[in-house]
């Protein structure tokens, strides 16, 4: 205390006020943060707002209305909510002070919800996963176009793609990967170079050979068909990111496994692949959300109902009722949007963990 | 040749076939054979019944002379690609990534996920969304704020401004892509040049202006090259919003190969298109290549920064 006294008297001395200039420093890193946060809170608006009415319009909607007013009461809880908690974030330094700020704020903005709109919230819109028929229900018979199929046909086959897609990309991309990272054979630079340009290649612009092939081989209209076809023209990417990985890996680790007697396909599956587990699950994660999301490709690879994956299911779901009932589309949407946010939201950190060429993507 | 030199061949041989061959068989099979077909099938006459009759030219004389739609999808392309392209997916993308970096770390995180969502949504659901938002009548979001904010008349984009929903629709997915590449371009600056900056007594601005933007050449021009590509031949959340329409309006020409292939049945005309599309994509990305000289970037560097 002695000597801080006696530094602040010589700056005093010095005719510097550095606590006023430190104040003032201070200041000017608050405005410009504070309106930095600003920007981006302005911005996201557009994105989060959409995401935040289909699922209002999926809790509250029934059939031949939206209820408009239940999202803006939201809103005008949850907004100042944000603002409040943005603000303690800055101006506060600790952690733990801001963690228990922000569960008052939420237990406050969660109580306040519940008052003004809770009683509006209902399930109904989620019947499609019980009973097949309700687009029959919906409209009379005559005018449904397509006979639905269950919902969980198409979430199974969704399922099934996806996972079988993402078994062979990791597979197929994981050799593939290691060996042109590691071994030196014939045609290496052909072969990198054409995967490169295969890579560049739009593929969507094969379209229609493929749909003529898969006519030919008879693979048209099924799942297996729309699995393979996905998981070539993505492969070269993931192999890129795959060599990326097994690239970091350093040699003396198979060295040393094969010094002790290990033949190089087991220095390969039982030391290799363990080091690069965070590849695995990150290119595991990738090619799931893509198989996923899929649309193009099983709107003209797929066309019995039985057949039918969620991507398909929804559209013909919003082509059929969206001018009736808003709710049960939204439902559907959200049920279908949610086991990628879920993959996302948990599996981001690996994610960012890809590299291709160089570029963090 | 001597038995173990032997026993080597066939094992290398071995090890190519298993770590190789599935690859190879896969990338042949549904990735080069397609190719192949679709030069072939672009000199064919096959229609709605899958037979092949005759070898012509038939198909690129009538793009070059008789299709009169052809020059509205390629204006239509232009557009699309080159407002999408240079307001989000260069630009905006550049701003986020800057100002994301600029902020606190874990809020910047939180920012770019949220614009990462719609990228990792299903492009249905996305689809359904801006339905959702620029929907006609009362019930639309955008007509909501309008109607009750504004006190304007509702009003309908998807049938008016057309253009301007798919360039929105498209710019906030792609926007998202090039504010990751950027932003780990930024992080990969060295520290001590923005430390050093700030002691010589220069500002942000000055900063962003002469320290950030010159590191951003490179990843800048390689998002330019690679947007432009998968902007040419994306038509997906086109064909969900406005289904190309109204009539021709949104069109572009990928849509347009595809419209012709699966709605008409012209098979032999759209896969003659898609290689034109092609071809128009290689040649706009190698003049990228050569105006961005790009081949600078291949060669080693001279001082080695860290």
């Amino acid at each position: 205390m002695v000597s801080g006294d006696a530094i602040a008297g010589r700056a005093v001395a010095a005719r510097t006020d550095w606590q006023a200039l430190a104040r003032r420093g201070w200041r000017t890193k608050f405005t410009a943060q504070s309106a930095l946060l600003a920007f981006l809170i302005l911005i996201s608006v557009p994105i989060l707002l959409p995401y935040f009415w289909m699922v209002v319009i999926a809790f509250t909607a029934r059939t031949g209305g939206v209820a408009s007013d239940v999202l803006w009461t939201a809103c005008a809880v949850i907004l100042p909510g944000v603002l409040v908690y943005s603000i303690v974030h800055m101006s506060v330094a600790s952690p733990r002070l801001r963690t228990v700020a922000g569960l008052v704020l939420l237990v406050i903005v969660g109580a306040l919800l519940v008052a003004l709109v809770g009683s509006k919230l209902h399930l109904d819109n989620f019947r499609f996963l019980t009973r097949a028929n309700f687009v029959e229900e919906l409209r009379s018979k005559a005018t449904s176009g397509a006979q639905f199929p269950s919902v969980w046909t198409a979430f199974f086959n969704s399922l099934a793609l996806a996972l079988s897609q993402t078994v062979i990309i990791l597979t197929v991309s994981s050799l593939a990967g290691y060996y042109i990272s590691r071994f030196a054979f014939r045609g290496r630079n052909g072969f990198l170079q054409g995967l490169l340009v295969l890579h560049a290649f739009p593929a969507m612009t094969l379209i229609i050979p493929i749909f003529l092939m898969l006519h030919w081989i008879g693979l048209l209209d099924t799942i297996v068909g729309v699995m393979l076809v996905l998981a070539a023209i993505e492969l070269p990417f993931y192999v890129f990111v795959m060599k990326g990985f097994f690239d970091g890996v350093p040699w003396d680790i198979e060295m040393s496994a094969m010094t002790d007697g290990a033949t190089r396909r087991q220095a390969f599956r039982l030391v290799v692949l363990p080091q690069v587990r965070v590849g695995l699950i990150a290119v595991a994660v990738f090619a799931f959300i893509r198989a996923w999301e899929e649309y193009i490709f099983v709107r003209t690879f797929l066309i019995e109902n039985k057949n039918w994956v969620m991507s398909l299911y929804l559209f013909w779901v919003s082509d059929d009722v969206m001018g009736v009932d808003y709710g049960i589309v939204a439902a559907v949407a959200v049920f279908y949007v949610l086991p990628s946010l879920l993959l996302y939201v948990f599996c981001q950190k690996y994610l960012t963990q890809m590299t291709i060429g160089g570029i963090k993507g | 040749m001597p038995d173990f030199a032997r026993a080597q061949l066939r094992r290398q041989r071995i090890n190519f076939g298993l770590f190789l061959g599935p690859a190879l068989a896969l990338l042949f099979l549904f990735f080069v054979a397609p190719i192949v077909i679709d030069l072939v099938l672009a000199f064919t006459d096959m229609g709605r019944t899958l037979q092949v009759s005759k070898l012509t030219l038939e198909n690129f004389e009538r793009m070059f002379t008789r299709d009169s739609r052809l020059l509205g999808a390629l204006g239509v392309t232009f557009i699309f690609v080159l407002t999408t392209l240079t307001v989000f997916n260069v630009t905006f993308a550049l701003l986020l990534a800057l100002v994301t970096t600029a902020v606190p770390r874990q809020l910047g995180a939180f920012f770019r996920a949220v614009w990462l969502l719609p990228r990792m949504s299903p492009s249905v659901v996305y689809a359904l969304l801006w339905l959702w938002v620029v929907d006609p009548n009362e019930r639309g979001l955008l007509n909501q704020i309008v109607v009750h904010v504004f006190g304007l008349p509702p009003i309908d984009l998807r049938n008016n401004h057309p253009l301007l929903v798919i360039i929105l629709a498209n710019g906030f997915i792609g926007a998202s892509l090039g504010m990751l590449i950027f932003t780990s371009a930024i992080r990969s600056i060295p520290e001590h040049l923005f430390h050093a900056a700030r002691v010589d007594g220069a500002g942000s601005l000055a900063i962003v202006r002469h320290i950030t933007l010159p590191a951003m050449r490179w990843p800048i021009s390689y998002m330019t090259i690679h947007q432009t590509l998968s902007l040419l031949v994306s038509f997906e959340y086109i064909l969900l919003i406005t289904g190309g329409g109204p009539f021709y309006d949104t069109t572009v020409f990928s849509l347009y190969a595809y419209r012709r292939a699966f709605e008409s049945g012209e098979y032999a005309y759209g896969a003659a298109l898609s290689l034109v599309l092609v071809a128009i994509g290689v040649v706009a990305a190698l003049a990228m290549w050569r105006l961005m000289d790009m081949q600078k970037l291949l060669q080693p560097p001279r001082i080695e920064v860290h």
